[in-house]
Order: C-alpha cells, then sequence, then structure tokens
C-alpha cells in the first residue's frame, strides 16, 4: 500500500465512520424527540377515600382508575386491575359466578384474577394498597402485588 | 380573435389535435399528461384486462384528499372538541354528513380496491421481470393505505374508535422486545389519549398521504418505463422465436438471426428509403392507438364513475358515529375495524402467533412473491401451483374478516349474524 492509497482508504473511513454517526444520532434524537418528556395522563399512584367509603362484599369499580376494589369483612382491602392483558379492554366483575368476563375476546378471570378461560397470556394484575397518614387509601399501579396481599384496617 | 388564438397558443404550444402530431404533443408537452405514452396499445387498455382497478384506487385517493382537506376545516385534534366537532360536522355544517361520508366510504373503497388490484396483478403475473420491484412498492401502498385508514378511525373520538384503537395498538405491543415501546411511541403515552389523538391526528393528515404520494409516483414511473399495462395474459405470443432479416435490401445478402425478447430498440437515425431493419410488426403497429384520445377518455369516464359511486352511496349510507369515547366503558363486544378483524380473530385463539407472527410472516411473503416465484411464464396453465396457493391465501383472509365481523358477538363468542343477542352477557 502506497501513502496515496493510504490516506484515501483512512479518510474514506473516518468519512464514512462520521457520516454513520450522525445518522444514527439523528435517528436517537428523532426516537427520543418523540417520546414525550411529560405525561398528561392520570398520576400512576392515587389516594381513592377512607375505608369507611367502601361497603363489604361486591367490589367497586372506579371508572376513572380503572380498578376494583375489594373490602372483605374478615380480610381486609385489596385492590384489581380492570384492564385484561390481553388486548386493554376493561373486564366487567359478575357477581354470579365472583368472575371477571372481557368482553373483548371472551377472557374469564377467577377471584385471584388467574386465567380460567380465553386467550389472555397472565393473570389480572393486583396492585398495593395502603393507608396514608392523611386517612385515605392510597394505591400504587406501579407496585403490583401477589393476589394474596390485604390491607386490614 | 388572433390575439385569442395566440393566448391560446401560447398556453398549449401543440398543433391541432385533428393531426397525430398534435396528439403526441399534448401528451409529451403537458407536465400532468407526460406520464403517457403518446401512443398506446388498444388490448392492454382492455376493461377485461385490469378492471381499471389501478386507477379507481389513484381516484380514490384524490377524493379522499378533496374532502379531507375539507374536513380539516372544521377539525380539532384534541379531546373532547374532536367529539363536538364531528357532532358539528354531522349536525350543522353544510354538506358536512355528505362530505364525512364521501371521506369514509372513499377510504374502504381504496383499502377495497387496493387489495383487489394487488390480485389481478398476481393473478395476471404482472408482477413478473422486470416488474418485481414495482410489486414490493405496490406492497407497501398497501399498508400506507392500511395506516391510513387505521390513524383516521380514532379521529371521531367516539366509543367505536377509541376501543378500536386500543385493540389495534394493543396487538402491535406482542411484538417481542419492542413492540410495547413503539407502542408508546405511536401513543405518545400509556394508554390511547389527547396524545394518541394528536400523534394520529398528524400521521393521518401529514406523514402517511406524504408517503403515499412519494410512492405512488415511483409506482406510476415504473408502469411508464416498463411499457404502460402489462400485456393482457390472451394476447400473450407463442413461444417460439421469431427470426428476422437484417440487411440492406439491395446488394448485401440478408442476415437472419433470433429476434430478441429481451431487448428494445429505439430510433437511432431517420432515412428516406424503405427500412433496413423493423422493430415493431404489422401486427403490433395496428393495435396501437394514440392515448388522446382512446387512453384519456377510459380514464375520465373511470374517474366520473368512482366519484359518483361515491356520492351516491353517500347519499344513502352514513357513516357511524357513536357516543363520545368513555376509556371505563368497553362496548361489547369491541370490535377493530373491518380490516383487521381477521387480524382480531387470529388474536382471539394466540396473541404471538396470531397477532404478530401471521401477520409479519404475510407481509413478508407478500413482498417475496416476485423473487420467490421465478417462473417467466405468465400463461395461467404454466402457473397452477401458485395460483391455487395465492387463492387460498386471499380466501382465508376474505374467511377470517367475515366471521370476525358478522360471526362474533358478546365475549368474542360465536354467534350467527341471524340470531340477536339482547343486551350482552351483563
Amino acid at each position: 500500500m502506497n501513502r496515496r492509497t493510504f490516506f484515501k482508504l483512512s479518510w474514506g473511513t473516518v468519512g464514512l465512520a462520521a457520516l454513520v454517526s450522525a445518522i444514527g444520532v439523528s435517528l436517537a434524537a428523532v426516537v427520543r424527540f418523540l417520546m414525550p418528556s411529560v405525561f398528561y395522563e392520570p398520576p400512576q399512584a392515587f389516594k381513592i377515600g377512607t375505608p369507611g367509603d367502601f361497603a363489604f362484599g361486591a367490589p367497586q369499580f372506579l371508572v376513572e382508575e380503572k380498578i376494583y376494589v375489594f373490602h372483605d369483612r374478615d380480610k381486609g382491602f385489596s385492590v384489581a386491575s380492570a384492564v385484561c392483558t390481553h388486548l386493554g379492554c376493561t373486564v366487567a366483575h359478575f357477581q354470579s359466578d365472583e368472575k371477571f368476563h372481557c368482553p373483548c375476546h371472551g377472557s374469564v378471570f377467577a377471584a385471584d384474577g388467574s386465567v380460567q378461560h380465553g386467550p389472555a397470556p397472565r393473570a389480572l394484575d393486583w396492585f398495593e394498597v395502603t393507608l396514608a397518614r392523611d386517612g385515605q387509601l392510597r394505591v400504587d399501579k406501579n407496585k403490583v402485588v401477589p393476589p394474596t396481599y390485604r390491607l386490614m384496617v | 380573435m388572433n390575439l385569442l388564438q395566440e393566448i391560446w397558443q401560447s398556453i398549449v404550444r401543440r398543433d391541432s389535435l385533428s393531426t397525430d402530431k398534435g396528439k403526441s404533443e399534448l401528451v409529451f408537452l403537458n407536465v400532468w399528461l407526460h406520464i403517457h405514452p403518446a401512443k398506446v396499445k388498444k388490448e392492454n387498455m382492455k376493461f377485461r384486462h385490469s378492471f381499471y382497478l389501478g386507477f379507481i384506487t389513484f381516484f380514490l385517493f384524490l377524493i379522499l384528499i378533496t374532502t379531507g382537506i375539507a374536513l380539516m376545516c372544521y377539525y380539532r385534534p384534541y379531546p373532547p372538541q374532536a367529539y363536538q366537532d364531528m357532532k358539528d360536522l354531522q349536525f350543522v355544517v353544510f354538506m358536512g354528513p355528505f362530505l364525512r361520508n364521501m371521506h369514509r366510504w372513499a377510504a374502504h373503497g381504496m383499502v377495497v380496491c387496493v387489495f383487489l388490484h394487488m390480485c389481478r396483478v398476481f393473478y395476471t403475473g404482472s408482477y413478473k421481470k422486470p416488474r418485481q420491484f414495482n410489486w414490493v412498492i405496490g406492497v407497501f401502498l398497501l399498508l400506507l393505505t392500511l395506516g391510513l385508514s387505521f390513524t383516521g378511525y380514532l379521529l371521531p373520538w367516539d366509543q367505536l374508535a377509541y376501543w378500536a384503537i386500543t385493540v389495534g395498538t394493543n396487538i402491535g405491543s406482542y411484538a417481542p422486545l419492542i413492540g410495547g415501546q413503539v407502542r408508546e411511541l405511536l401513543l405518545g403515552g400509556h394508554s390511547v389519549g389527547e396524545a394518541a389523538l394528536l400523534r394520529f391526528y398528524v400521521l393521518h393528515v401529514a406523514v402517511l398521504p406524504s408517503l403515499v404520494i412519494l410512492l405512488t409516483i415511483v409506482h406510476f414511473w415504473r408502469v411508464r418505463k416498463d411499457g404502460g399495462l402489462s400485456r393482457p395474459v390472451w394476447k400473450l405470443k407463442p413461444e417460439r422465436e421469431t427470426l428476422v432479416t437484417i440487411g440492406a435490401p439491395a446488394e448485401a445478402a440478408p442476415l437472419t438471426v433470433k429476434a430478441s425478447t429481451t431487448k428494445t430498440y429505439g430510433l437511432m437515425e431517420v432515412v428516406t428509403g424503405k427500412p433496413i431493419f423493423e422493430t415493431v410488426s404489422a401486427e403490433e403497429e395496428e393495435d396501437t392507438v394514440f392515448s388522446f384520445p382512446y387512453a384519456f377518455v377510459r380514464e375520465a369516464v373511470t374517474l366520473m364513475a368512482t366519484v359518483t359511486t361515491i356520492m351516491v352511496m353517500s347519499l344513502f349510507l352514513n357513516a357511524p358515529l357513536e357516543e363520545l369515547a368513555n376509556p371505563a366503558k368497553t362496548p361489547n363486544p369491541a370490535k377493530a375495524p373491518w380490516y383487521f378483524l381477521g387480524l382480531q380473530e387470529l388474536v382471539s385463539h394466540s396473541a404471538l402467533l396470531g397477532g404478530v407472527v401471521a401477520p409479519a410472516l404475510m407481509v413478508l411473503a407478500l413482498i417475496a412473491i416476485p423473487y420467490i416465484d421465478r417462473n417467466p411464464s405468465r400463461r395461467p396453465r404454466d402457473r397452477k401451483w401458485v395460483l391455487w396457493l395465492f387463492t387460498i391465501f386471499v380466501v382465508a383472509n376474505l374467511v377470517l374478516i367475515v366471521i370476525g365481523t358478522f360471526f362474533r358477538g358478546p365475549g368474542w363468542a360465536l354467534v350467527p349474524p341471524w340470531v340477536h343477542v339482547v343486551g350482552g352477557a351483563e
């Protein structure tokens, strides 16, 4: 390799590397630009009211939060997600068989959220529920807990 | 009078259309018409060869652009105003329902015609050499059409729109590794909300139409460069070697050689006297007519028929508008747009296999068709296998869509369309 070829090759390599990295960085910037830095969505952790607001027996469905709040006389509070794990439809809890039914593709979840029927790939989520300092119940959707989790008040 | 003539002449700059020169100049001196050749083969224009499906698709796209721009004047892509604007378009805006109906039926028509056009190109073997890559462009145009239809589906922000897009984008999130992130990128959030509406709007009115226009230009250009519409199957020449004679007519001995089927000949020079070689057989020359008026009249009639059909449909069939989108209440059953119901049917059996693997394989197979099918013959009797395979593919898709559309009731249970379910399973 003579001097001329050497320089041609090196400049070519440097140029190509610069071009490729410029394109790469630009693409990464575009993807990052499209990922919102702020979500104007309902918060993932929120308060749902005092324990006295929830009657025993049938779960209460919170529309905005898409959760079912169970209040058992002996065991206490538990909170289930109402979002079907298949394709995100809102499941309905039937008092008659105490199961969750999805209207979209017919998935059925047992009382503990486990899949009994249909295409759902996994059980319904259960969320952590705690008692906040002001006496209200606080649900955190970021914290998934086992279906046996209960909050005794 | 002379001045008027001069002005007219300064605009058109061609000879009278009563002459052949004028007819040619009309085509190649006009920027809008010059995508046509000056002369076309009569048989290639036969309706029973192409059913004019490509043209119809293109004209539907023109209708969509015009009505879409009109609708944009009364639409704000922001919940809940978006829904209120739909109500205004439905009840307040002059001709609002008519425009909205036209936009919707043209959109559905475009999905149908793009698909039928693809079938026609397949059955006539028109994707074969040298048109392989134009088929690939066509597949991308089909995908863009579906994308346009899907993004437009959300914009009314009613229950139908909201849940179709919720289900539709969740199907995408099953794609391994990147599915979830792609969905978030598309929605601009974790669920279908105001960010998603704005993004779908931007895709629907700017990004996707621009891509369709760009690819359509390439698509048309390549059709033109490959000699216009493909030869109808019934006009294909018999597979025998044709011999042509090359040589000077008088002194030298004529040379007889095999005619090339792969080369094309252009005019190199003009000489007086008898031609020393032929590029076009007499039979082919007879078969050719000027684009003006033969091709243009057919196109104009197709355009008028397309517009009229959409207008008549829009007079009698109303685009649906349900109640305001309600994230808490899933309609039962919740269905994706009809052309994705085959997909939803597959997804109801297995989300990963049906929602990701099967459609990905389908698209890849479509793209690869011209490179897999290397049989050069376009005659149906030489292509029995491929024709059967493609027919099975088409029928399977249709059957799945019909099942998803008409045979799925509340809870996605199998319910025949003639059985009326009251109230659902609540």
